[in-house]
């Protein structure tokens, strides 16, 4: 991966074959968990960190909150899950976004980081893995390198998002 | 006519200045706020940004609020009339920060 560098108005990345098909794999997961029925999926603890209360305490203003938010809440994510794919080279290649496209991007590497955080119980203390992994690597581990993966992806596209902010002051 | 309107005149006047300090009109005088909640996944260069984007927060006031949420576990990041908490709180669940709304403490 060639990090996300400002490029004029546009920000522009490079992704391999193969991280382009992770990418297009995580949408596909991502894109399931968000079109299941909310009755199936209530006790998901991706779902209720991808759709969080409202009031942390109030069942009632939750409940509230929840009714009136969520449906659009889902649509706004699917709509910038198919800015992603639509951005995605499907064999790998340059991605070059404007600024639409780069906020979509922000936002659906962070639901897939908070998504795979949750499965593999990210804390504050959780350290990278070993860059020298071996064949075996557990799946747990090549998750962990995926979630990483994705923290650089995103960490690059805010601080070159960021950098053009600054510049126009 | 002249004669009663006289006498009607002191009544009608006002001589008491409504309760404006009962518990219940004293709560809904309260202001609701929107707080963000420290979570181990969201960075923290994406927090700032994102308070800028949506508060238009400049840098440094963006900064000193995700230090309070990493420092503090969470800050209060807007406060104002409930229906725009709720709002507040909907525009952060849409960038994925862990947000909630309530009445002031």
């Amino acid at each position: 991966m060639k990090p996300f560098r400002r490029k004029g108005e546009e920000l522009v990345a490079r992704l391999v074959d193969a991280e382009a098909d992770i990418v297009g794999l995580l949408l596909d997961q991502l894109e399931q968990l968000l079109a299941a029925d909310p009755v199936d999926s209530g006790g998901d603890p991706v779902m209720a960190r991808l759709l969080p209360r409202g009031h942390a305490s109030d069942p009632e203003i939750a409940a509230d909150y929840r009714e009136l938010t969520e449906a659009g809440l889902r649509s706004g994510k699917a709509d910038d899950l198919a800015m992603v794919r639509a951005t995605l080279p499907p064999h790998g290649g340059e991605v070059r976004l404007d600024a639409d496209q780069a906020r979509a991007w922000l936002r659906t590497t962070n639901d897939l980081r908070l998504a795979l955080g949750t499965r593999l119980g990210i804390s504050a203390d959780t350290e990278p893995p070993e860059v020298d992994t071996s064949d075996d690597a557990d799946e747990e581990g090549s998750q962990l390198a995926v979630y990483y993966w994705l923290t650089a992806v995103q960490g690059s596209l805010v601080d070159a998002l960021a950098a053009g902010r600054g510049g126009r002051r | 006519m002249g004669a009663y309107s006289d006498h009607v005149a002191g009544p009608l006047a006002p001589t008491w200045t409504p309760e404006t300090t009962s518990r219940e009109e004293s709560d809904l005088d309260r202001p609701w706020v929107t707080i963000v909640w420290d979570d181990p996944v969201n960075l923290m260069t994406y927090v700032t940004f994102v308070l800028q984007e949506l508060f238009g927060y400049d840098e440094p006031t963006a900064t000193q609020l995700m230090l309070q949420v990493h420092n503090e576990g969470k800050a209060i990041v807007s406060s104002g009339p409930r229906e725009r908490m709720e709002h507040d709180t909907n525009r952060l669940h849409a960038y994925g920060l862990w947000a909630t709304y309530q009445r002031d403490a």
